[in-house]
């Protein structure tokens, strides 16, 4: 397929509670290809999130490499590691992290407040963005006049606004009900598949897991496993239970009745 | 959206909070400025009060230098202590109200005449006319003879009315009196209010009616109730024929005035005699006593500026302790929107300069506030909070028992009452104190929020 738009070699982080030292990752390696969706699923403490957090570099590791998009950031000084944040992340969280006295479009508009993008430009990306996330006519409402699931569009828009590089999702559909977890989870595929966004999500919940196209199994620091998940066969327009064609827009396998 | 838009927004969300926080760091920049502008105005105050006195006494010297041959006759009963110089002294209240007026036989005029080295004797005849009116103050009564107008009889002798000044020499309307007058008047602003009368009217003053020629304009306490007529005229109407109030004998020569007043002295020893070496020591004991009330205001006004400093340094430190304690508190409760700005590519400085401009901000509108509250309330809280100038010196007593209940000194104690304003540099001051404030109280707590490690505090719920 295409390059790697990230590299983890021998990822190591170690971190000192009180006077007990805590393994996170262990010698961790993975390679992400540009336009991959990536689930990594894991128990508590397998070190999920540590991983995340090292990738949106707001860690730093122990010992190791991590080259996003041709940049060893486990070298850089903070201020770098923040212009990356900006520019060639997006984070979305379980709690969708909005600003809570900002409309939803000026949620959208904050990470380009600091780049080059004019004010008209910042409104105008906002918009397609809102557009992308299916919240169009939506732009002016404050966060809690939104459902949780509007929230986490919201916060995807976000996310996609500086055109990241990676998009790094903590638990993306951790505090949805089952309807908004697969509207997410559909959203998410559907930028994967239309913006050709390399997504790394974070999940507990093995039935969203499927729906990428890489299921990494972490245990004790390091990847455990792997397997296929049905977003790749999703992608050739086929239902990935029954093999019949699908449109993309279908919610259902149109045989098999299946939630796709 | 910039950062300015954001900390208006956050300052906005909690109203209620907000408005506590701005109404307590509002009094504190209200007292700020209040405490400055409280001592403006004592030091102007004590200024004041400093150059009025310093202007009565050059006057009173000026005066004495004038009249140095000047020897004053007067019964001493009728002579009020404190004023050298009857009705010829513009700076003074007069003779005429308090004490009882009592007369000397004219005779002394040509006594005084026939005495070697006196040049003139001029005589005056002076009487109050108005109501005795009885005054409580203090828990005790006074009689207080309320001054309507005051009858001045002099010799018009046009020699004296050129050579030396026994008529008033501010005419402002019709015309002075002169030699040959009689049976016209000459009235003060203040007489032609209280008679109803202008220049060419006729006046009925004690039953008999007088013409008023002229209107004078002096405005001394004493003599904007003075109408001058013919002393003829005036012994006739009050009944005085072959009285008078007043001797002034003028001495040829400076050196004779001590002889001359040895002389007078053995001739009617009942009579107050006064000469230019009185009015100095008048002048002296005047002196002291302004002295001793400048040292008084001196030192209150020393121990308010030392007050004023202490207070406005618990004002400083109260204003930036509660901007730091505010911001502190809104630093932690936002712990996960400043992880969050970060994941999303906010740097340090981002972080910082936003809690500063929100603490900034609060501070500045919290210092509109105090300006507001500070224009209104600056005099009530300056009297709170600073011992008052012009309450030590003048607080109740500084009203004498004259008439009309004016204050004995009235210049002096109207120069000393503090007026508490606040002056437009005072309020720019203001201001930018409150910036500087706002911006050193929210200094730590903006630190503190950008160096948030993002990781971490997106754990916190």
């Amino acid at each position: 397929m295409s390059e790697a738009i990230l590299r983890i070699e021998n990822l190591n982080k170690t971190y000192t509670i009180g006077k007990r030292k805590v393994t996170a990752l262990s010698g961790l390696n993975l390679q992400v290809k540009k336009g991959e969706f990536i689930a990594i699923m894991g128990p508590s403490g397998s070190g999920k999130t540590t991983l995340l957090n090292l990738v949106g570099c707001l860690d730093k590791p122990t010992t190791g490499k991590a080259i996003l998009d041709n940049v060893d950031i486990t070298t850089l000084p903070e201020k770098k590691l923040c212009e990356i944040r900006r520019n060639k992340v997006g984070f979305i969280f379980q709690t969708f992290n909005l600003l809570p006295y900002l409309s939803a479009i000026e949620n959208v508009e904050l990470p380009m407040e600091n780049t080059k993008k004019s004010k008209s430009e910042r409104r105008k990306r906002a918009r397609e963005l809102m557009e992308m996330v299916g919240l169009s006519g939506r732009e002016e409402h404050r966060p809690h006049r939104l459902s949780a699931g509007e929230q986490q569009r919201v916060a995807i828009a976000r996310a996609l606004a500086n055109d990241p590089a990676i998009v790094l999702a903590d638990e993306p559909t951790g505090n949805l009900d089952t309807n908004n977890k697969f509207e997410i989870i559909r959203l998410l595929g559907k930028l994967n598949i239309s913006q050709r966004t390399t997504i790394i999500m974070v999940t507990h919940d093995a039935q969203m897991a499927t729906h990428t196209e890489r299921i990494l199994l972490l245990r004790d620091g390091k990847i455990l496993k792997e397997k296929q998940g049905i977003h790749l066969v999703k992608k050739k327009l086929m239902c990935p239970y029954c093999g019949s064609k699908i449109q993309s827009s279908d919610l259902r396998c149109p045989s098999c009745r299946k939630r796709l | 959206m910039g950062v300015l838009t954001r900390a208006i927004k956050n300052i906005s969300r909690r109203k209620m909070r907000a408005l506590l926080v701005i109404i307590a760091l509002g009094f504190s920049m209200a007292i700020l400025i209040s405490v400055p502008a409280g001592i403006v105005a004592n030091q102007t105050a004590t200024q004041a009060l400093t150059e009025n006195f310093n202007k009565t006494l050059s006057d009173m010297q000026a005066e004495i230098n004038k009249t140095m041959t000047l020897i004053e006759i007067s019964n001493s009963s009728s002579s009020m202590p404190g004023n050298p110089f009857g009705n010829s002294s513009g700076f003074m209240p007069g003779p005429m109200f308090g004490g009882s007026q009592s007369y000397m036989n004219a005779s002394i005029i040509y006594d005084a005449r026939s005495i070697e080295g006196v040049m003139i004797a001029i005589p005056y005849l002076e009487k109050s006319e108005g109501v005795n009116e009885t005054m409580t103050r203090f828990g005790r009564s006074f009689t207080v003879l309320r001054t309507k107008y005051t009858i001045v009889g002099v010799s018009l002798n046009s020699s004296l009315i050129d050579n030396y000044s026994i008529l008033p020499a501010n005419i402002t309307d019709g015309r002075n009196l002169q030699e040959g007058d009689s049976g016209v008047v000459l009235l003060s602003e203040n007489n032609t209010e209280y008679f109803g009368v202008i220049v060419g009217d006729k006046v009925t003053i004690l039953g008999k009616s007088f013409t008023v020629v002229g209107v004078h304009g002096s405005t001394g306490f004493s003599e904007s109730t003075m109408l001058y007529m013919n002393i003829t005229d005036a012994q006739t109407i009050t009944g005085l024929t072959g009285s008078i109030t007043k001797l002034d004998v003028y001495a040829e020569n400076s050196s004779d005035v001590d002889d001359i007043a040895t002389q007078i002295e053995a001739l009617y020893p009942e009579l107050s005699i006064t000469t230019y070496k009185d009015r100095l020591s008048q002048l002296d004991s005047m002196q002291s006593m302004y002295e001793s009330t400048l040292t008084t205001a001196q030192s209150t006004l020393s121990q308010t500026e030392a007050t004023a400093v202490q207070e406005i340094l618990i004002a400083v430190v109260a204003t930036s302790l509660i901007v730091l304690f505010v911001m502190l508190y809104t630093v932690r409760e936002r712990t996960k929107e400043i992880g969050t700005l970060k994941a999303i590519g906010f740097s340090n400085w981002n972080v910082m300069s936003q809690f500063m401009l929100e603490g900034t901000l609060l501070s500045l509108i919290a210092g509109v506030v105090g300006i507001a509250i500070g224009s209104i309330g600056a005099p009530m809280l300056t009297s709170v909070l600073l011992p008052s100038i012009s309450t030590s010196l003048f607080g109740g007593s500084s009203r004498g028992f004259g008439p009309d209940s004016q204050p004995t000194s009235s210049g002096i104690a109207g120069a000393a009452s503090t007026q508490v304003t606040l002056s437009p540099q005072l309020m720019l001051l203001a201001l930018g104190a409150a910036v500087l404030l706002g911006a050193l109280g929210s200094l730590y707590p903006a630190w503190r929020a950008s160096r948030t490690k993002p990781a971490e505090s997106m754990k916190y719920e």
